[in-house]
């Protein structure tokens, strides 16, 4: 019985360790994003999620590292390099977690970096597949925030390129901060991202 | 047993808490340069660092005993390096740099490519099917590009000093036996397929890999999308018919289809085209394609089909006939390819895939009747292995069939047959080596056995590029080329030898922000060329291989879409010098279809306010050899230069709805392709002639496009 006790006790305490370990390193990568050094926080996340093996969330920042630092990025090169990185990261993420929202949301961050960057070459290649995963995202999480957000920011800026109205797509937006404010997850580190972001477009809304 | 339990939870807590070793060293490349932002870290632990400006790494780590340093960063191959944790001290680390493709040297002599990221992409599928003057036929498009001669009356692709037929086109590596509606002479033919099926457009204007064969001039090579965007339906209303198209998604699988009914009636009786020809029933036709797409973790399944029946009735001027001739064309075309592939872990990958097509045509000339039945297949299997990002090997080997069968019948009852049924083995290996981002270098060969012939081939292909600057390269190719005579040849004679030609192609790319700057040297050696006595192959003509030739000239080729906002253009100059003895030539000469200079300038400029696209596009050759027979020499006259101004318009209505207009020679230019002489002198011996111009200096056309997706967003203007 003693031995039993023994073993799970000790089983638990590498757990422990391993969660101690998980945690530390990742508030390590997010103060050094936080910094801006990009690369040393995307190489963060990828060791951690090397470690990790079958864990998502590491991959997940990994790839947002890289492709938020591409938005107003002037350099081909170095924007080609980190945008096809973020893309290759989301794919494995994408095995690891089949139907994920989040990370379906992600992979269109990384196609809106390429159309802020170039809109003639990509925007026509590029605005039909977001659409597409945005729609994907919407039926398999029609409550999580960040893609009721994401998918009326998106139509927002399509309608307003076209000229129309884009009053409707606000009442997505509240619909998306109503579901911030309840919106609770237990997996650690999991995205909390967009609620300011959401209040800051409301607030255009009733401008 | 208590102080056992206590021993062991200390001993182990301590485990955890000490034994630190340092890790560190410096990581650089081949000359010692530091390289940071790298990330090294022992594999399957938390432990790591990025490396520093000066390419140094430090940390700390509890790990002991075996274990794997691994080190990775952007535009370097990995580095493992396996030990003692405790001998991870002061390392230096030298990482062999990868083989980028993206800023890398490219094996690109020759080759046109239109894909979404290919770096060589002269032309993307979009600007393809929006360039004026193109009416949507991306073959008319992929004229404006250099090495190809402005043929108007015919409409295939005529390539640095080849015939029509000296270009082949693939669709996913597989043959298309008929690319082109069927049509007569003087009436300009369009491409079956629609450009939205495919996402990328390899074209190829000699020096190509020995993946491809039977083809003297070039390859026109089509990768269908893998996977579709989205679910939509597309509708669209034309000057000269209707079409629908739907793409359904379910997971993993797709399915695309359109169908497409064309009638030249209305606008001929709005516009009528008189030059030289009437319609007793204007062109029609029903067409038809559906892809089928599925694909699984490592594999990926296509099949493809086509359909096509078209038909028309024209009579047209004949210097050597009082009335009009007339001639009629009943045409059904049935095609199907489908292709497998699969990815091996170990970087191997298998494609299988066939391809089939049954043509039929039956055509009215005068009072005679001619029935042709053709059924042709290609299968084939190729094998990839990629060794690194170094070495990548394909090989493979195909099996083309094709059975021919023509009946002529005249109305007093007599009949002809004549057919022919060839079987073309084939075999070819080929490896891509990269030395560095500087150097790579393609070899091949590709050997081929035809059974109508009883010929064995062997063809040797190489290319070899050299990045001289940042933004700069050069590229070699050479290669051998083999051909069977054509149909209409070996239809009536079987024991002739394959036509050849040798490529050497010499070419300096330039690509910075946006720009592009191509120019290109060749010279074609043509050898074996078929020769008969008729004026046209019949079936009492004597046939030899004794035809030879060649061809030289200059591609120039100059794109801009970033130095003006919202405006992008491209500029295409060919000089082209060519003389051979062929078909019927008496001696050696220009051949009518190879017009010295060609000039192509392509702009479009988008129009925000408007949400319009318009399109100019300029064109101009000079004059176009011919014979006349009322003066000494052979082929030796010129005809007056081609000018060709056409322009287009496309305007998003909103997001789903596009209204599209283009006029091809706005101006109206009266161009003149060619003289046909009488066959005898009139009174006065002289032969007469008469001018060979298109049916109509202009043409018009206007269309509706509705897309209906689920996002309300997309629309058609990829489509036109």
């Amino acid at each position: 019985m003693k031995k039993i006790l023994l073993i799970i006790a000790f089983v638990i305490s590498l757990g422990g360790i391993a969660q101690d370990q998980y945690t530390k390193g990742m508030q390590k990568a997010f103060s050094l994003w936080e910094e801006g050094k990009i690369a040393e926080a995307s190489n963060l996340f990828e060791r951690i999620a090397l470690a990790e093996q079958d864990n998502w969330i590491p991959y997940y920042y990994a790839a947002q590292v890289n492709a938020v630092s591409c938005f107003g990025l002037k350099d081909e090169v170095l924007l080609t390099q980190r945008l096809e990185k973020a893309k290759e990261i989301v794919d494995i993420a994408k095995r690891l977690s089949p139907d994920n929202a989040e990370l379906l949301v992600q992979e269109a961050t990384i196609n809106m970096a390429w159309i802020v960057f170039d809109g003639a070459t990509y925007g026509m290649t590029l605005s039909g597949k977001n659409t597409q995963l945005y729609q994907e995202a919407l039926a398999l999480a029609p409550d999580n925030p960040r893609v009721v957000f994401s998918k009326a920011e998106w139509d927002m800026g399509s309608a307003r390129y076209f000229g129309k109205d884009t009053t409707p797509y606000c009442k997505d937006v509240e619909k998306a901060l109503e579901l911030f404010a309840t919106f609770e997850s237990d997996v650690p580190f999991y995205p909390g991202w967009g609620e300011d972001r959401a209040k800051q477009v409301l607030q255009n809304c009733k401008s | 047993m208590k102080n056992q339990i206590l021993i062991a939870v200390v001993l182990l807590g301590s485990c955890f808490a000490s034994a630190q070793t340092t890790v560190s060293g410096r990581v650089t490349d081949k000359s010692g340069n530091p390289i940071p932002e790298a990330n090294v870290y022992l594999e399957g632990t938390y432990d790591g660092a990025s490396t520093d400006i000066e390419g140094s790494f430090y940390f700390e780590t509890s790990e002991s005993g075996t274990q794997t340093l691994a080190v990775s960063v952007l535009g370097y191959e990995p580095h493992y390096e396996m030990g003692e944790v405790s001998y991870f001290e002061n390392l230096t680390i030298v990482l062999v740099e990868a083989i980028n493709q993206l800023t890398g040297v490219t094996l690109s002599a020759g080759t046109f490519e239109a894909g979404d990221n290919s770096k060589v992409s002269a032309l993307k599928p979009l600007d393809i099917v929006t360039t004026a003057g193109a009416a949507g036929d991306f073959v008319a498009a992929l004229q404006t590009l250099p090495g190809t001669t402005t043929v108007n009356e015919d409409g295939r692709l005529f390539v640095r000093g080849g015939g029509a037929g000296e270009t082949q086109i693939f669709i996913d590596g597989l043959r298309v036996f008929q690319p082109f509606n069927a049509t007569t002479v003087n009436l300009p033919t369009r491409a079956r397929f629609s450009p939205f099926l495919f996402k990328g457009i390899t074209f190829s204007t000699g020096g190509y890999s020995a993946e491809y064969g039977q083809a003297l001039s070039s390859v026109l090579l089509l990768n269908s999308i893998d996977v579709p965007d989205q679910e939509k339906t597309d509708i669209s209303a034309m000057s000269v018919g209707a079409g629908v198209g739907h793409t359904e998604i379910w997971g993993d699988a797709s399915l695309s289809f359109n169908t497409q009914y064309i009638n030249l009636s209305p606008y001929e009786t709005l516009i009528p085209s008189t030059q030289g020809m009437r319609w007793n029933s204007p062109y029609e036709s029903i067409a038809g394609e559906a892809i089928f797409r599925s694909r699984g973790d490592k594999s990926m399944f296509k099949l493809y089909t086509g359909f096509n029946y078209a038909n028309f009735d024209i009579e047209q001027e004949d210097i050597n006939f009082e009335e009009f001739v007339r001639f009629r064309l009943r045409n059904n075309n049935l095609y199907y390819n489908s292709t497998y592939r699969y990815f091996f872990d170990n970087n191997w990958t298998i494609s299988a895939g066939g391809s089939i097509s049954w043509d039929t045509n039956d055509i009215g000339v005068l009072t005679d009747e001619i029935q042709t039945r053709e059924t042709a297949s290609h299968v084939k299997l190729k094998l990839k292995k990629m060794f690194g990002s170094r070495f990548t090997l394909n090989m493979g080997s195909e099996l083309f069939n094709i059975n021919y069968t023509e009946t002529f019948t005249a109305p007093d009852g007599f009949t002809f047959d004549s057919d022919f049924n060839d079987r073309i083995w084939a075999g070819f290996a080929e490896g891509d080596l990269f030395f560095s981002n500087e150097l790579a270098l393609k070899l091949g060969a590709r050997a081929e056995h035809t059974s109508v012939l009883g010929e064995f081939t062997i063809a040797p292909r190489l290319s070899l590029a050299y990045k001289s600057g940042e933004y700069a390269q050069f590229s070699l190719a050479y290669g051998d080329f083999y051909q069977n005579p054509l149909s209409e040849v070996i239809k009536f004679d079987q024991d002739l030898g394959l036509e050849k030609t040798s490529h050497y192609i010499l070419n300096y790319q330039y690509l910075k922000n946006g720009k592009t700057f191509r120019a290109e040297a060749y010279y074609k050696d043509y050898d074996n060329l078929i020769k008969f006595d008729t004026e046209l192959p019949q079936f009492d003509s004597q046939f030899d291989n004794t035809g030879e030739g060649y061809a030289a000239g200059l591609d120039i080729f100059w794109r801009d879409n970033k130095t003006v906002k919202n405006l992008d253009y491209w500029i295409s100059y060919s000089y082209l010098d060519t003389e051979r003895n062929f078909r019927n030539f008496v001696e050696t000469a220009t051949p009518n279809f190879a017009p010295k200079h060609n000039f192509s300038l392509v702009t479009k400029y988008w129009v925000d306010k408007l949400k319009s696209q318009i399109g100019v596009s300029y064109n101009f050759a000079t004059g176009r050899p011919y014979e006349n027979p009322n003066t000494p020499g052979f082929l030796n006259e010129r005809t007056r230069t081609l000018n060709n101004l056409s322009i287009n318009w496309s305007y998003l209505i909103d997001q789903q709805k596009i209204l599209f207009f283009s006029a091809s020679n706005v101006l109206g230019f009266n161009n003149i392709s060619d003289y046909q002489y009488a066959n005898t002198p009139n009174a006065n011996g002289i032969f007469d002639r008469r001018a060979i111009t298109p049916p109509a200096d202009s043409f018009f056309f206007v269309g509706f496009f509705w897309t209906i997706s689920a996002d309300k967003k997309s629309n058609q203007l990829d489509n036109l």
